[in-house]
């Protein structure tokens, strides 16, 4: 009999923002990469190999569900899952794709969507639902369905990150991080907002692309600013100062702007594939103080993720995941809102560093260009997502219509790209 | 006086049990950075040096020199440790 896992913290987490998404009628949690080929590949022998994962990892032919204990249960008969889907190049194709709803419930886990461009060329996408995994796992995944021999690494469950410790210091653990999100809500932020209504409920992105001579005028500032290995801290306090703008700009200044930034848990180095989501998330909240400089906003990052680390915070975070994990979605969400007075964050952030290095071919084709893409909340309805590939940095732009129209977004990004050329 | 060796040792356990998976080989000398050594990483080891040691890297000493591998780190801390007791 297989043994399906349990969601994690992190998972269920991830499910309750599906939940959220799909609330205010957007499409759900869901996440894409996309591959632009050189030459296209065979739909058919993609099924193939798909085939043959599904048939290796039970927890591919899945739903979420479990009563109390939430699990991945076996997936609906009738499904025909994973769907390998082939479009003909059009406007706004991409967009409409990373609109359209995955089947969660009936076992729709993820979709590889094929796109035949001119002059023989193949972009392929691949869509998941958050809740599967994150976004290295993702790059694994795909490394794994795109690799020549069939030979595919051992299925990872996903792990447990808390050990085992009597529920008097679980309950300690989670309340200190609750304490944490409770202090953030004495300023509490306050998102943009719906600013146009009558927008559907849809997100949009935008890939601003850094040549490798701009890459390293960016890194020489991270440097400068961030410290050795400092490029993640210098993106997100740039991410910062640069939505503190955006409010200013909007004529809605916020008491304090907060932001999740995503910690891996996955040991360094660790070459398996996993499932499950491998990270926590840690709070990080800036008063507009902070904001008014790029160093300002570096110097208030450090002091907060060391103090984090100090105390203990990445696991009362990790606890408190994983008891949550047992209230039903909807109230999960609502005290997830309560603690910051009704708001989830300030601005989705991801940082997934430097693809791959397998996925510079996929299924013997060239890969020629790469992008990262989340689903964000509508409320704040706003992310970003920094990464490398080939050496060079991308900076993915997401927004809901009904925060930001395109113009609104087009601006934000520009002056994102224009900031992380010269802080 | 805690010898370099003694925390070199120390250090090489901490980085093998709580950063690096456990098919990557840490080694005196290997490069952390080009291991997958990141930010978060570091910010872990220096407070795992502070709950041992008692001392906190000021961050003019966190160079790509000092985080070249981990006898180059321990060599900073051994260095810092002793100019504490004198």
């Amino acid at each position: 009999m297989i043994r399906h896992p349990e969601l994690n913290g992190t998972d269920y987490l991830m499910l309750g923002f599906d939940h959220e998404l799909r609330r205010h009628g957007f499409a759900g949690n869901t996440c894409q990469i996309t591959l632009e080929l050189a030459a296209a590949i065979s739909p058919e022998a993609l099924r193939q190999r798909l085939a043959v994962l599904v048939r290796e990892h039970p927890v591919l032919r899945t739903r979420p569900g479990g009563v109390i204990f939430p699990k991945w249960k076996p997936a609906r008969r009738g499904g025909d899952f994973p769907q390998v889907r082939v479009h003909r190049d059009e406007a706004g194709l991409q967009q409409k794709i990373f609109n359209e709803p995955l089947a969660i419930n009936s076992g729709e886990l993820l979709r590889f969507d094929l796109i035949e461009g001119g002059g023989g060329r193949m972009t392929v996408i691949f869509t998941w639902v958050h809740a599967l995994m994150d976004a290295a796992g993702a790059e694994q995944f795909l490394a794994a369905v795109g690799q020549e021999t069939p030979a595919l690494p051992a299925l990872t469950l996903p792990a447990k990150p808390c050990k085992r410790l009597p529920l008097r210091e679980r309950l300690r653990l989670a309340w200190k991080y609750l304490h944490h999100i409770d202090h953030f809500g004495k300023t509490a932020p306050r998102s943009v907002g719906v600013r146009h209504p009558a927008a559907p409920g849809e997100l949009r992105y935008h890939v601003e692309k850094f040549t490798a001579e701009e890459t390293a005028r960016i890194r020489a500032h991270g440097e400068r600013l961030g410290g050795i290995l400092g490029d993640g801290q210098f993106h997100v306090a740039l991410a910062m100062v640069e939505l503190h703008r955006l409010h200013q700009h909007l004529g809605c200044p916020s008491p304090s702007y907060v932001v999740p930034v995503s910690v891996g848990l996955r040991p360094k180095g660790a070459s398996a594939l996993w499932f499950g989501n491998q990270i926590t998330v840690l709070m990080l909240q800036f008063l507009p103080a902070a904001l008014d400089s790029v160093a300002n906003a570096v110097a208030a990052l450090k002091s907060q993720t060391t103090q984090a680390l100090r105390t203990g915070l990445l696991d009362s975070g990790i606890m408190l995941g994983e008891l949550f994990r047992f209230l039903p979605l909807p109230i999960y969400m609502a005290i997830l809102k309560q603690g910051l007075r009704g708001e989830i964050c300030s601005l989705f952030y991801g940082d997934t560093a430097a693809v791959n290095p397998h996925l510079t071919r996929f299924m013997g084709i060239a890969v020629e260009e790469f992008t990262h893409v989340a689903s964000v909340t509508p409320s704040p309805g706003i992310g970003v997502i920094f990464f490398y590939f080939r050496g060079e940095l991308r900076v993915t732009v997401l927004h809901s219509l009904k925060v930001l129209n395109e113009t609104e977004a087009a601006e934000f990004s520009a002056s994102l790209r224009a900031r992380l050329l010269n802080p | 006086m805690i010898p370099t060796q003694e925390i070199e040792n120390q250090l090489q356990k901490f980085l093998q049990r709580e950063v690096f998976a456990p098919e990557v080989a840490v080694t005196p000398e290997t490069d952390l950075v080009a291991a997958g050594f990141d930010s978060m990483s570091l910010v872990r080891t220096l407070v795992f040096i502070e709950t041992t040691y008692g001392l906190w890297i000021p961050e003019s000493e966190i160079t790509g020199d000092a985080l070249r591998n981990l006898r180059a780190l321990a060599t900073t801390v051994s260095r810092l440790l002793n100019a504490r007791v004198k």
